[in-house]
């Protein structure tokens, strides 16, 4: 072999040993990502349903009976009705979130008044903040308003708080030239029009993020309705699942698995409208 | 369909920038206006101002017989073209150009299901308003698109064209409403080159089939020489000239439209003039070069430049100089390089052969010419050809309509002789006796008077008639509204004119009377009145004076700004109440009497018939007054 040869088996394990190392790399943080889920699939799966007797750190005995259980044996925990009422719950302030939300980009987005920069900021400031600093607030409000232990007061509560995330809708806004609102006011369009039939249609992508994002904060939520809801049939699967027994805990897991899917399923519905570029062509850059 | 009016327009920003300054023009029915000038210099505000897209600060926007200013744009009947076409990117092309059909309605009577109309009990038909049926929408869209060659793209969305069919599509859905005017705002800056061009000419043909008015913003002077009836030369908020593309070619108001209109730019030199008997002499300041030019080429050059002591700054195109014509003023040329471009070659050159100052000078001469560089050529420059222009404020000194008559007089035992003739001098007059100057505005100049004149020229300049008259073989300029011929007889508006004569010096009566003060509103009976507040008097202001006062200032900070209220000598009277005021001189025009009164630390002139003496209460006539915001300097009303 001559010297040129050398050099380019050379660069050739090296390219290998790269590709190799970053590869390694990777899988090990796909399985610390994947295992806890992969142990909890698992789990729910068990045929014996405590945790304490489990074979070491994986369950004895596999079956579907966790997953049986949840939907025959209401008696105790009901999980078709906590399912049922997180789904409500979820869906209500999903619409009335996003709605809340888009419109409160918009009016940052395309109209200039006063204080609209204090505003901007305040919102900023106050979304720095967890939301669960305000729980006690809330709690005290939702007593005087007697909307303890509703569905309601919960709904009222996320739809009120998702417009404080309206940034990222009203940054995506700001990319929709402003001419086009400008040509639709002179074509004869009000601004609920130039909304309506050019706004919204050409922000598909940030419409779904927004639902998204929405749907899925009350779907997972533990502290608020932990705090607001008493009765156990009014219990998100959240809170729900929380108040199962010891011996319980492939119910659990099976539970929580169950849970995803309809994130899961939404997602996929979604994920067609989030693309770029709904507004090519519309001006010239 | 419509003209339009613009009338004191502003546009101030919040911060205090003035975009726009006191534009002023009437637009007549089917013009093509174009509105031209560097970047920022406003016109894009202004049109956008005129499409209801940008608030006025002040000033009144009419289209057709309506003040449209507080208008929404969809009221206007316009449509406007933008420079980035706007197109809605979601739509077909069909339903780009049918958006601003669908959103209008159409009157028509009420009909039954086969199309009959519904009558009323007493047989008439019931006026309903409805929207565009299917067959409608579609044949005006189709017509639209078949005037711009889209018709085979209406299925198409925006993205699926090329920027040509985009600016097409952007013109369709302005047309196909048949608005009253077209707005177009840098319609072709996107485009290439050779589409621009031909964009250009559709455009201009459009223009006519549609007999519309047309509205278009450029900042290519060519496009506005090109395409526009009229031209609005614009720079820095300020309108610098409005006038037909000839005429901004030929008669530049000022520097910066010579300069800006025509390529290559004019050439500019600082100078001086010196009169000596019909000539007058051109000495180039930063060269050593004189050019000698009759002085019946600059009859209309305010006399004060010719004494050789004032700078000016003499201007001419490339093609009013010559390597090789003939004439006497010629000038020599240290040729520096040259471009050919086919039909003519560009001759770049220095006035200064030896170097030195920047006297740079282009040279238009034929095609395929070969020149040496460094070598010295003489040039001849056509004197019919030149402009003159103040070195300090860039206007032009020799305006199509001068202001003033210059002549020589002489004052004698209260007589006036001029051109010939003599005339008893006003009592308001008092002056030196001895030889002296007057200047008499052309604007002074009265038909109907004692002065018996020829008419030798007419000219019509901006829909203004300029008369040359000749008083005993001299020369007096006069304005008229209508075209006179002959014979006819003037006579001097004596408080317009200044008299220098036997040492001193007679000013002309101000024509503006101005006063300061505020806006104030009062509870009265309920209801709430507004006044103007002057020296502590009230005057109750007229429902027009307050809105626009309203509307240029915002909400209750009208009642903290200072105004300057505006009256001429007619607007102000004496009467029992009103603001008081020291009587200083009584002015005796002859067949018109006047006040000169001192009242807030103001000298006013109020038109009276009465000699008046002593203290006396002036009340100002509020439906007249004209209001200019004191701090931004915006006049209002």
């Amino acid at each position: 072999m001559n010297k040129a040869n050398v050099k380019v088996v050379k660069a050739k394990t090296k390219r290998v040993l790269n590709v190799l190392i970053t590869y390694c790399i990777l899988i090990l943080v796909a399985f610390i990502f994947f295992f806890p889920c992969l142990w909890l699939i698992l789990a729910s799966f068990s045929k014996s349903g405590s945790i304490y007797s489990f074979d070491g750190f994986f369950p004895a005995q596999y079956g579907f009976d966790a997953f049986k259980s949840l939907f025959t044996d209401t008696v105790m925990y009901n999980y078709p009705r906590w399912f049922a009422n997180t789904l409500f719950i979820a869906v209500m302030s999903c619409i009335l979130g996003t709605l809340l939300t888009i419109l409160t980009a918009y009016c940052m987005s395309r109209f200039r008044f006063k204080s609209r920069k204090a505003m901007m900021k305040a919102t900023l400031l106050l979304g720095m903040f967890p939301s669960f600093m305000g729980t006690i607030a809330v709690y005290l409000i939702m007593t005087q308003f007697n909307l303890i232990n509703q569905h309601w007061g919960l709904i009222l509560i996320y739809s009120a708080q998702a417009p404080m995330g309206y940034m990222v809708q009203k940054g995506f806004f700001d990319t929709i030239p402003y001419s086009i609102d400008e040509a639709a006011r002179i074509d004869g369009a009000s601004n609920f029009t130039v909304f309506v039939k050019f706004i919204l249609p050409l922000s598909k992508p940030m419409l779904v993020y927004t639902a998204l994002t929405s749907f899925t904060w009350p779907w997972s939520d533990f502290i608020l309705p932990k705090m607001l809801l008493i009765d156990k049939d009014l219990y998100t699967v959240a809170v729900g699942l929380m108040s199962l027994g010891e011996t319980e805990f492939a119910r659990f897991a099976a539970g929580s698995i169950f849970i995803a899917i309809p994130i899961i399923v939404l997602y996929f519905c979604l994920v067609k409208y989030m693309i770029n570029g709904m507004a090519a062509g519309a001006v010239k850059e | 369909m419509a003209n339009l009016s613009l009338k004191h327009i502003y546009k101030v920003y919040p911060n205090g920038a003035k975009a726009v300054n006191d534009f002023n023009m009437q637009i007549d029915d089917k013009e093509f206006i174009v509105f031209v000038g560097p970047s920022g210099c406003g016109k894009s505000t202004t049109l956008r101002m005129i499409a209801g897209l940008e608030e006025i600060t002040a000033g009144e926007l009419k289209i057709g017989d309506t003040v449209v200013n507080g208008m929404e744009p969809k009221d206007r009947d316009i449509a406007m073209v933008f420079q980035n076409y706007a197109l809605y990117p979601h739509m077909t092309i069909f339903e780009n150009i049918a958006f601003g059909l669908r959103m209008r309605k159409i009157p028509d009577v009420k009909r039954d299901k086969e199309g009959r109309p519904v009558l009323d009990k007493d047989g008439k038909e019931i006026p309903v308003m409805r929207k565009y049926n299917k067959q409608e929408l579609s044949a005006k869209v189709n017509e639209a698109a078949e005037i711009l060659g889209i018709t085979e793209y209406l299925k198409r969305k925006p993205k699926e064209m090329s920027g040509g069919q985009r600016q097409r599509v952007a013109l369709g859905r302005a047309i196909v409403r048949h608005p009253k005017v077209m707005l177009l705002d840098e319609p072709l800056s996107n485009l290439d080159a050779k589409l621009r061009t031909q964009m250009r000419s559709e455009i201009v043909k459009l223009h006519k089939k549609l007999e519309t008015t047309f509205i278009y913003v450029t900042h290519d002077q060519i496009e506005a020489m090109t395409m526009g009836t009229r031209i609005v030369v614009m720079k820095d908020g300020f309108v610098k000239q409005i006038d037909t593309p000839k005429n901004l070619y030929k008669y530049p108001a000022n520097k910066f439209v010579a300069g800006f209109i025509g390529t290559p730019q004019m050439n500019f030199f600082a100078c001086t003039l010196k009169k000596s008997g019909d000539k007058v002499k051109i000495k180039f300041t930063d060269a050593d070069a004189e050019i000698t030019v009759p002085y019946a080429a600059l009859m209309k050059t305010t006399p004060h430049y010719l004494d050789g002591s004032k700078n000016v700054i003499l201007g001419f195109r490339a093609e009013a100089v010559s390597l090789d014509g003939a004439g006497d003023a010629k000038i020599k040329v240290k040729i520096s390089h040259s471009e050919e471009l086919g039909t003519e070659t560009l001759v770049y050159g220095d006035l200064n052969t030896e170097g030195g100052a920047d006297t740079r000078i282009i040279i238009k001469a034929g095609g395929f010419r070969q020149f040496e560089p460094d070598a010295v050529c003489t040039a001849t420059l056509d004197t019919e050809q030149i402009h003159l222009f103040d070195a300090e404020t860039e206007e032009s000194i020799m305006p199509r309509i001068p202001e003033f008559n210059y002549l020589d007089c002489s004052v004698k035992g209260g007589k006036l002789t001029f051109l010939g003739i003599t005339e008893t001098l006003p009592p308001a007059i008092s002056c030196g006796e001895g030889k002296g100057e007057l200047l008499i505005p052309v604007s002074a100049v009265k038909f109907g008077g004692d002065i018996k004149a020829k008419v030798t020229d007419s000219e019509t300049v901006n829909g203004k008639i300029l008369l040359t008259l000749e008083i005993n073989s001299g020369r007096l300029y006069a304005l008229s509204d209508e075209e006179r011929k002959g014979d006819v007889s003037v006579g001097i508006d004596y408080k317009a004119i200044t008299l220098r004569a036997g040492g001193s010096e007679t000013l002309p009566m101000p024509r503006i009377n101005c006063l300061d003060g505020t806006l104030i509103a009062e509870k009265k009976d309920g209801a709430t009145v507004y006044s103007l507040l002057i020296g502590g008097e009230k005057f109750a202001a007229p429902e027009e004076v307050y809105t626009k006062i309203f509307a240029a200032t915002t909400g209750r900070k009208a009642f903290n700004t200072a105004f300057r209220y505006e009256w001429d000598a007619y607007g102000l009277s004496v009467g029992e109440s009103g603001i008081s005021a020291e009587v200083e001189e009584m002015l005796d025009y002859g067949e018109e009497k006047f006040a000169r009164v001192n009242a807030c630390g103001q000298t006013l002139y109020v038109k009276t018939d009465a000699d008046l003496s002593g203290t006396v209460r002036i009340v100002p006539d509020a439906a007249k007054v004209s209001v200019v915001e004191s701090e931004r300097r915006i006049r209002i009303v």
